[in-house]
């Protein structure tokens, strides 16, 4: 090869460019060209959106996201309390993060200048480390391109006129199919646990239901709620209301997949072989229950499961407390309860039915008799308006009426009834009065929306033709001579502000009376508890404040080896949370009895 | 011509000389076409040189796992009847190997490099450099879609130190309320 003259020369002339101003460096310091619009470039996260839900570090497939806890986030009710935190080394920029973030707060954006010589400084909190991110977002997830699954499995029901003509059932149930769908949108964050008063193992068993496996299911739903097919029906679903998914789009259908799994076991000696519980040895203590509602029956079984002998007593001939004789028929068929009474009763609970204690048997004896005594008692007693004319015949009170109607007896309310409150004993009671025939009104003195009813009630109750008029105070009932009531007068009310911060009250506007005619009025402003069983001797001892048995932790009541749960002893007054205090119970009777064992 | 009318004409025409071909019509400009992986460089070669389609704008490839198949996609394109033609065929995914077709159309080579490297399918005679995109890759064929990316990142790529802290968020809840799961659950959990 000869040699190359020009190709060793030429090379030579860029040194003319020596000394010359460089072309390609003007921007000093480096200005980055701005990125596109959708540009995936370091994350940034909105700290008061993100629920801590952990979607985001589940989805990455390059486990390039790490939950940890951030200064001045506390955990609470619907939040974790903990953030992600993105190792930026082993991030590609996929974006799934952003697309299975259920609240949007996770973005990327269009910042990619990077530099640092320690690279373990890519491992930061987004939001925390980069506050100033959200203006430079870019790609973030909307409705529309959220990899979530938003949209609830619709829940076959009977149609709202069709309803009115009977008590059957209103909600249908899910098939398998519709199940396992509804079940496959939940993303098992678990932060619906903490809602739910029993913390139930909620994001198990629904993966069990959407995995096929709903035997798996059922057990682990029995591990701490042993009456899961009341709570599938009527439940208050707390855990709903801050179900990760809600905050976009519908909640996980927690209560009705509840309701799925549960009714998938035919009887109560499957439902035994199934959950095939492991009962301890008899250990010779004997516990007394007073009340087979919700609490009781929860004290019961796992006492039971525990080897101590329960004997319940029940005032009346069904077991189940309000939600048998409260709940209407078509929301809580009256047989909807047996298959879990016969499960109870097959591990050794027994119940007295239609014993009244303060009647057929005496307080006294009860706890005299045994080791241990738990009370789940309710609030049976309605309180009253205080107005006139309450003594009116065709002025009932809504439990007592909804009372009546679920033993089957008859109660004449005419065509045209008023109900008077906002919570679901008001809509269930207009309800159940529509389906006798009534054309029904409900006065409430808030607003609708500030309503305690469920949500799903209301609207069930709308679709049935029953009239709501909010912002209305009754003042007075009238009567015809023969003292059987003819009309209601109220006062209109205005919503104003409250200055402690609290929810707007009510103001009566003066002169502003309207009357309507009635048949019956159904009064349903709450219940207290009737505590008259109580002799002399334990009544001074019970202590007793605001109507309600003070209970520690541990649901032990002031008065020695004696506990209490349920409506008469907590503020939420739910079934779920009465299931709560029994489950509670049993920690602590076992620990009061076996202490030193 | 009508675009239907273009479409019969090539249906009519491909049928005559590929008596495994069958055809799936689309709306619009869109023609689709299924056949033995043996008929695919004859059917290309046809296509361009009787047909007009002169341009090869893709191939693709999807990962049947199920059905222990991969489907093989080539995408042409006719400038002067302005229709695009898919052409489809199915490759065993045990044994995948297909025709190198890089002599009808030179491109094909940068796609079947591609394939091969995310894929693992095979072209006979293709003649290429051993790596593409992926450098120093040790591990399956990544786009396959039994690979497991979150297993292979964590075989593959340190820990970087200061995670040890990352906590469980049922795991946080759960020590927040005091549930107790049980041990035969802990299955289901995310």
């Amino acid at each position: 090869m000869s040699f190359d003259l020009k190709g060793t020369l030429k090379p030579l002339t860029a040194l003319k460019q020596f000394g010359q101003k460089p072309h390609t460096l003007t921007n000093v310091p480096f200005i980055p060209r701005e990125a596109a619009d959708r540009y995936r470039g370091l994350h940034y996260n909105n700290l008061d959106e993100c629920i801590g839900c952990g979607n985001c570090s589940t989805i990455c497939q390059n486990q390039a996201i790490d939950m940890i806890p951030v200064d001045g986030i506390e955990g609470k009710n619907g939040d974790s309390g903990l953030r992600p935190r993105v190792d930026h080394g082993r991030c590609c920029w996929c974006g799934l993060c952003v697309d299975v973030c259920p609240t949007g707060s996770l973005s990327l954006t269009k910042d990619y200048v990077y530099v640092s010589e320690d690279a373990n400084s890519f491992l930061w909190t987004p939001g925390v480390d980069n506050p100033e991110g959200d203006e430079r977002v870019s790609f973030f997830s909307t409705k529309e391109t959220s990899l979530n699954d938003l949209g609830r499995i619709p829940m076959p029901e009977l149609e709202g006129m069709e309803r009115i003509k009977s008590f059957a059932e209103v909600v249908l149930g899910y098939n398998e199919e519709q199940a396992r769908a509804e079940a496959s949108r939940c993303i098992s964050c678990g932060l619906c646990t903490e809602a739910c008063p029993e913390h139930m193992h909620i994001p198990e068993y629904i993966n069990a239901i959407a995995g096929g496996n709903d035997e798996d299911a059922v057990r682990i739903i029995y591990d701490n709620n042993p009456l899961p097919e009341m709570c599938g029906k009527v439940c208050t679903r707390r855990c709903e209301d801050i179900c990760a998914i809600a905050h976009r789009g519908d909640p996980i259908a927690i209560r009705w997949l509840k309701r799925y799994a549960t009714e998938t076991v035919e009887n109560a000696d499957l439902l035994k072989e199934i959950i095939n519980p492991e009962i301890k040895e008899p250990n010779g203590f004997k516990v007394g229950i007073i009340g087979a509602g919700p609490s009781g029956l929860t004290a019961a079984y796992y006492l039971a499961l525990k080897g101590f002998d329960c004997t319940i007593y029940e005032a009346n001939s069904k077991a189940g407390g309000m939600t048998m004789y409260g709940i209407p028929r078509y929301r809580f068929p009256e047989d909807s309860l047996d298959k879990q009474i016969e499960y109870i009763q097959k591990i050794g609970v027994r119940i007295h039915f239609n014993t009244k204690v303060g009647k057929d048997i005496s307080f006294g004896e009860i706890y005299h008799n045994y080791d241990a005594v738990f009370m789940g008692v309710g609030f049976p007693k309605p309180w009253t308006l205080g107005i006139e004319g309450e003594e009116l015949h065709g002025s009932i009170q809504a439990v007592n009426f909804l009372y009546e109607i679920n033993n089957g007896k008859k109660v004449d309310i005419g065509n045209k009834v008023i109900v008077i409150g906002g919570g679901n004993v008001a809509i269930d009671a207009a309800r159940v009065s529509a389906r006798l025939g009534a054309d029904v009104t409900i006065l409430y003195r808030r607003r609708v929306q500030d309503m305690p009813a469920d949500w799903e009630e209301i609207e069930g109750a709308e679709a049935e033709g029953i009239h709501i008029i909010s912002q209305a105070i009754p003042i007075q009932f009238h009567g015809d001579e023969k003292g059987h009531i003819t009309t209601v007068e109220y006062l209109k009310a205005e919503m104003v502000p409250d200055e402690h911060g609290g929810r707007p009250k009510p103001i009566a506007i003066e002169g502003s009376n309207t009357v309507i005619e009635v048949t019956a009025v159904l009064g349903a402003i709450g219940q207290q508890g009737d505590y008259s069983f109580l002799e002399e001797e334990f009544d001074e001892k019970v202590k007793i404040e605001r109507g309600r048995i003070v209970v520690n932790e541990k649901q032990e009541t002031t008065l020695n080896k004696l506990f209490a749960g349920g409506d008469s002893a907590n503020r939420i007054a739910d079934a779920i949370s009465a299931i709560a205090d029994g489950y509670r119970a049993v920690k602590g009777i076992e620990e009061l009895l076996m202490k030193g064992k | 011509m009508m675009m239907e009318e273009i479409k019969t004409t090539i249906i009519d025409r491909i049928k005559l000389h590929f008596s495994d071909a069958v055809e799936k019509e689309f709306s619009y400009n869109r023609l689709d076409f299924s056949v033995k992986k043996e008929t695919v460089p004859s059917i290309l070669f046809y296509l361009k040189e009787e047909m007009g389609f002169k341009h090869l704008s893709h191939i693709s490839c999807v990962d049947w796992l199920e059905e222990g198949e991969f489907e093989m996609i080539f995408i042409l394109w006719s400038p002067e009847e302005k229709i695009k033609v898919f052409i489809h065929t199915r490759v065993d995914r045990s044994n995948p190997v297909m025709d190198n077709i890089d002599m009808i159309w030179r491109q094909a080579n940068t796609y079947e490099r591609e394939m091969k490297e995310m894929y693992g399918i095979q072209f006979t005679g293709l003649e290429a450099p051993e790596e593409f995109l992926l450098e120093d890759w040790n591990g399956p064929p990544p786009m396959r879609r039994d690979f497991d990316t979150e297993a292979y990142a964590a075989k593959t790529y340190w820990e970087r130190p200061g995670r040890e802290d990352a906590l469980d968020v049922r795991e946080t809840v759960e020590k927040r309320t005091g549930e107790v799961l049980p041990e035969f659950a802990k299955k289901y959990k995310r």
